[in-house]
């Protein structure tokens, strides 16, 4: 037992510092980030700052939550972007359509709307479930394949215009309004948050993710049914950015093709790749993937409070991203060489 | 009772029984080109017209020269999502070094050197940066050309305030765009010049031959000592390199420098290779399939706007040709096997 | 413990009645039939390639068998799928193994099988199961900790331990002491003694004699995919089984060679590799024999040699070729200075399957201003070049420009050999030469190898294949857990010094 033990001790040392370096340095960066902002600019802390900075955060830790989960199981989603602007528009237009066919019926039309909203991204999600996990195509292609179509439907519906005609409780009660001091975005994503951190750790799908995309070879001899879990992912991530942007939707108080975008995608592509998410699959956690949304968002702000230029600020974006998976790798090669 | 068998197994692996099959994939991709002008000729007769297949075929050099660009690091199992981004970066450097030679008042020589000097050196910058993440530092394409795409798009926006930049001469849209060599567009000259060059490099040249051996086994391809990394960097210099040279095409064309040229120009590059055949898994591909993708694509939406298709159905079906042309590649690889 | 046994069938356990399978053009398993019984040890001996492996991966449902019946049970099976398979009772532990890295030692022992309430994990009561079964099995593995930061023994005790949660009637070893210390081989040993009395039926794969003498009941023999004979353990000689094995007196499969030992072209002085598989050895080569490296799966013996050539770190000690000291090898430069190295994994490492024999072949000359100048390719040299070497190997059908992907393992074995010829070179490193490649095709390469060493070179052989280093080989090292173990010339070269040496910080060999 005791040689067995003293084998062991030089990897297990290897162990908390690996896991230090996966969770510690963000919240740090965090830290650092909101402390210094907070000394050199009074407005950054201002209570309207903080309310937009959670908005904006909330909207993209939802979307990002699920992109992580793809991304967890070997893949990618390019389409989440053109899903929120989807469904933004659906939603609008689906509250629109039952308003004029049920007027003052509001529990219908927004539970239609949503219903609606929520539907037409869990079909994004199987089409792209089942091209990459029946058809076998590579899930970047599917997805960028899915995301001109998702976007072209979006526009047609709404000719580019936005979607009026929906109930005043929708945006006035619901989207712009606050619960105990917090934007409704903000409990939502908690919520979300915390449901998918849950799956995670607990619940079948959420291990069978991390085995899809740790070693798919040792999973299908273990048992484990590839393709629905794959499908899972999938619609997990537009049901998500389908949320996003039904809550995006009820906040502007319009259905917008415009929304999300390829600035979303790339945004939850990147929360999830500096939130610790490795793009080789099987590792990756959800709540860091919430704060480096969070990390980002404030990044943001802090640049725009600086009065950098608004356009320069992807070139941080791009900078940070290209940095975390630098040193993720150089991290795992120096950890192959002990 | 063995010896029958042995002789139905040989039969199995027997190549010139592949070989039809093989053929009519490849030849997948043509029928359905000649089919699509035929179709559309049907609704309009105008597609037809000597004036606009001399249209599709310009607007086919630009898309074929990015995809050609794409598609050399594909064949390295690569992307460069920067594409577009680069070429925004390229417009808006060149433009912005002729209006300032023009400025300073150098004569026209001197102005249109600087704008390829610095147009050139901005896509080598960008091929570089890229090259040297992925290859050296062992980033993974897709994040290595996301971050380059948002620092490229940085980067054209804060030089140009966001704003086209006027001032570029005269003569420069004359060579690069109104110019003819024997009643032949530019744009279709260069890009012709340039793909049978990039054709011979591939197919003659140690360069060439690197890129398909590291593509199609990467591995192998170090094992046996081809210097992996150096050519990996070079692959994607080549590329932004080329896409350079489309944006100094495309800038002279609009005769202005556009912090939007690139655009959606990444994914379509992308899907002018993919839907030509170059394979995701790389090693597979080469100029004839960029310039067949490119052709496809070009002559799909030249089409469907003569026939009057709304431009977001455009998109719809753009994106189910890219998954349809990635699902037939797979099959044919699967008919290889 | 953790596994329920069901009361001793009538007939055997496991009963394979002319199995079949075969792979685009190569035949793995010919007709092969097998009985396992309840509380039997069988060991499946053969070489590299005999269909051992085709064999278990059939019995655990990996992949189906072109023809033959599978019983298990009494029962006629068909369809069987590796979640079919375990449920059912048979488990396998493969070499290649079928762990997650990135999850946990408990994770994995539940894979495809957690304890679950409405789809929701039951943790608690998993922990406690995977403690249970850990200590009961008495490994020294801590179920909380990911995969990926245990050594290469403790990820095959969580893997045997992964096999033996739930019922098993059926538990199948694929050379399980390969990576294990002696303390934990004994540990092994008795966990195998207690299923056997518990009516689990095993089958074991290994090349060892000592285990073998150990632990077998029956012993049944493959050899090129085809089943020759099965023997009882306690009535079978050792000198009986190899002959089995290799089917032909070992002289007569191998080509004399006439050794004239010249220089020293490689030596390795306090040789430490980067990920410790190789430690502090001392090595060397001479021009003009044959120098052979033998030692177990994992024994670093690959690696030293990987090393020479320049594909694996190295973090101590110097490398001479031809008396210079060579400083950061790297393929290139070592080609450059005259080593060539032949893969054992010619998929992986090797080839590049999609593209015709020629350009495989000429991969590693790019560099030479015979076949590029100014880094344009001259096509029609290589061309020429490339199908005389081709001839002078034999390859048929002779055309170098069909895909390397649509050769047999020994065709593709002679394009690797083709580049040999390609270019001047002085140092031969091949790693599991006859690996994957048939009978005929390693007579080839025997013959190729007497060539090169009696032209002169260097030439160094890795092999897990005893007999072939022990007939090659001029002077043998045996290396055993990273060091060299053993160097053994002339009459000293048996397979009983061999062993021994593998073994002698266990107990005396029981071989012969």
């Amino acid at each position: 037992m005791n040689t067995a033990l003293a084998t062991a001790s030089p990897q297990s040392a290897i162990g908390p510092r690996s896991i230090a370096g996966r969770i510690g340095l963000l919240p740090a960066l965090l830290v650092l980030l909101v402390a210094s902002m907070s000394a050199v600019d009074p407005q950054f802390y201002g209570i309207n700052n903080v309310l937009n900075i959670l908005r904006n955060a909330s909207l993209l830790a939802i979307v990002a939550c699920g992109q992580a989960l793809v991304i967890i199981a070997g893949g990618f989603d390019l389409s989440v972007g053109a899903v929120v602007a989807l469904a933004s528009v659906v939603t609008a237009k689906t509250m629109a359509a039952t308003a004029a066919a049920f007027p003052g019926n509001t529990p219908l039309i927004i539970a239609g709307g949503v219903a609606a909203g929520l539907g037409c991204g869990a079909v994004v999600g199987l089409l792209n479930g089942f091209c990459v996990a029946k058809l076998k195509v590579s899930g970047f292609v599917v997805t960028l394949g899915t995301m001109s179509a998702t976007a072209g439907v979006g526009l047609m519906i709404t000719n580019g215009i936005p979607v009026y005609g929906m109930p005043e409780i929708f945006v006035k009660g619901f989207g712009r309004a606050q619960a105990l001091g917090l934007p409704t975005a903000v409990h939502v994503a908690l919520v979300v948050i915390a449901l998918m951190v849950f799956v995670q750790r607990r619940t079948l799908f959420g291990r069978y993710v991390y085995a899809i995309g740790g070693n798919v070879d040792a999973a299908v001899v273990s048992g484990v049914s590839i393709q629905r879990h794959i499908v899972g992912t999938y619609v997990v991530s537009s049901v998500l950015a389908a949320l996003t942007g039904i809550l995006l939707t009820a906040q502007v108080g319009s259905g917008q093709a415009s929304f999300g975008g390829d600035r979303m995608m790339l945004q939850s592509i990147a929360a999830a790749v500096i939130g610790g998410v490795s793009l080789r699959g099987g590792v990756g956690r959800i709540e860091i993937v919430a704060i480096s949304a969070l990390f980002l968002t404030i990044l943001g702000n802090a640049l725009n409070l600086l009065h950098v230029d608004s356009r320069l600020q992807p070139v941080f974006l791009g900078v940070i991203m290209v940095a975390a998976v630098a040193l993720d790798e150089l991290s795992r090669r120096s950890k192959a060489r002990v | 009772m063995s010896d029958l068998e042995l002789s139905v197994a040989a039969k199995d692996t027997d190549r010139p029984k592949l070989a039809p099959g093989r053929w009519i994939w490849s030849a997948v991709l043509p029928v359905a080109l000649v089919l699509l002008l035929l179709g559309f000729a049907a609704v309009d007769r105008g597609v037809l017209s000597p004036a606009n297949l001399l249209n599709i075929a310009q607007q086919t050099s630009y898309l074929a020269l990015f995809a050609m660009a794409q598609t050399v690091v594909i064949l390295t199992r690569g992307f460069d999502l920067a594409l577009g981004p680069t070429v925004s970066m390229v417009s808006v450097g060149t433009a912005l070094a002729m209006a300032g030679a023009t400025a300073s008042g150098h004569d026209i020589g001197v102005v249109l050197l600087a704008g390829l000097g610095a147009g050139f050196a901005l896509g080598i910058a960008c091929g570089l940066f890229n090259g040297v993440v992925i290859a050296l530092l062992g980033v993974n394409p897709f994040v290595a050309t996301l971050g380059s795409y948002n620092i490229a798009i940085g980067i054209a926006t804060t030089l140009s305030s966001g704003r086209p930049v006027q001032g570029v001469p005269a003569s420069f849209s004359q060579i690069f765009y109104s110019g003819s060599v024997f009643g032949v567009p530019a744009a279709i000259v260069i890009t012709v010049a340039v793909g049978v060059v990039l054709h011979l490099m591939l197919s003659r040249t140690v360069f060439g031959r690197s890129i398909y051996l590291i593509g199609t086994n990467p591995r192998a391809a170090a094992v046996a000592g081809l210097p992996a990394r150096r050519i990996l960097v070079a692959t994607y210099v080549l590329c932004s390199g080329l896409a350079a040279l489309g944006a100094i095409m495309m800038t002279a064309r609009t005769g202005s420098g556009e912090p939007n040229l690139g655009g959606a120009l990444s994914l379509q590059a992308i899907a002018g290779a993919v839907v030509g055949g170059t394979s995701l898994a790389g090693g597979r591909g080469g100029v004839g399939t960029a310039v067949l993708g490119a052709l496809f694509i070009t002559i799909l939406s030249n089409g469907m706007n003569l026939t009057r298709i709304d431009g977001y159905v455009q998109m719809i079906v753009l994106g189910a040709i890219v998954i349809i042309g990635v699902l037939l590649d797979r099959l044919r690889l699967e008919q290889r096997q | 413990m953790d596994f329920e046994i069901d009361p001793m069938p009538a007939e055997p356990l496991l009963r394979l009645r002319g199995i079949s399978k075969r792979f685009t053009g190569v035949r793995a398993l010919d007709r092969v039939d097998l009985d396992v019984r309840a509380g039997e040890l069988h060991v499946l001996f053969g070489e590299n390639g005999a269909g051992k492996s085709t064999l278990i991966n059939v019995v655990s449902g990996t992949f189906p068998p072109d023809e033959g019946t599978f019983h298990f049970g009494g029962e006629e099976i068909h369809h069987l799928t590796p979640q079919r398979a375990r449920a059912i009772g048979i488990s396998p532990v493969f070499q290649e193994f079928s762990l997650i890295p990135s999850l946990t030692v408990e994770e994995n022992l539940f894979l495809g099988r957690e304890v679950t309430q409405g789809g929701i994990l039951r943790t608690g009561e998993m922990r406690t199961r995977a403690k249970a079964l850990i200590d009961e099995l008495g490994f020294d593995i801590d179920p909380s900790q990911r995969v990926d930061d245990l050594s290469r023994a403790h990820q095959q005790m969580a893997e045997i331990a992964k096999a033996l949660l739930g019922r098993v009637r059926l538990l199948i070893l694929d050379e399980p002491t390969a990576s294990l210390t002696e303390r934990e081989t004994g540990r092994l040993f008795e966990l195998i003694a207690r299923l056997k009395s518990q009516n689990v039926g095993l089958i074991y794969v290994s090349h060892r004699m000592r285990e073998i003498r150990t632990l077998a009941d029956r012993v049944t023999v493959l050899r090129d995919g085809r089943h020759i004979r099965t023997l009882d353990a306690a009535r079978s000689t050792d000198s009986e089984l190899v002959e089995l094995m290799t089917g032909r007196k070992i002289d007569v499969l191998f080509p004399t060679i006439a050794h004239k030992p010249d220089r020293v072209m490689v030596d390795v002085e306090n040789l430490t590799l980067a990920d410790g598989s190789v430690q502090d050895v001392n090595f060397h080569a001479r021009a003009g024999e044959i120098t052979g490296i033998a030692g177990l799966v994992g024994c670093g013996k690959s690696e030293l040699i990987r090393a020479i050539y320049g594909i694996e770190p190295t973090t101590a000690g110097v490398i001479r070729i031809d008396g210079a000291p060579y400083e950061f090898p790297a393929p290139r430069r070592s080609l450059k200075r005259g080593i060539a190295y032949f893969p054992a994994n010619r998929i992986a490492e090797g080839l590049a399957l999609s593209r015709p024999i020629r350009e495989n072949a000429s991969m590693t000359v790019l560099d030479l201003p015979a076949f590029a100048r100014f880094g344009v390719l001259r096509q029609a040299a290589e061309r020429t070049t490339i199908a005389g070497i081709m001839e002078q190997l034999q390859l048929r059908p002779p055309n170098i420009e069909r895909s390397v992907g649509t050769l047999s393992g020994g065709n593709r074995q002679k394009v690797m050999l083709g580049r040999a010829l390609t270019r001047e070179l002085t140092v031969f490193l091949f790693d599991e030469p006859s690996v994957g490649i048939d009978v005929g095709a390693k007579l080839e390469v025997y013959q190729f190898m007497k060539r090169l060493v009696e032209a002169g070179a260097a030439v160094i052989v890795v092999s897990s294949e005893l007999p072939e280093v022990l007939a090659l080989s001029n002077r043998l090292y045996v290396m055993h857990h990273g060091r060299i173990a053993a160097e053994l010339t002339g009459a000293e070269k048996t397979e009983q010094n061999v062993l021994s040496s593998f073994f002698r910080d266990h107990l005396t060999a029981e071989v012969g």
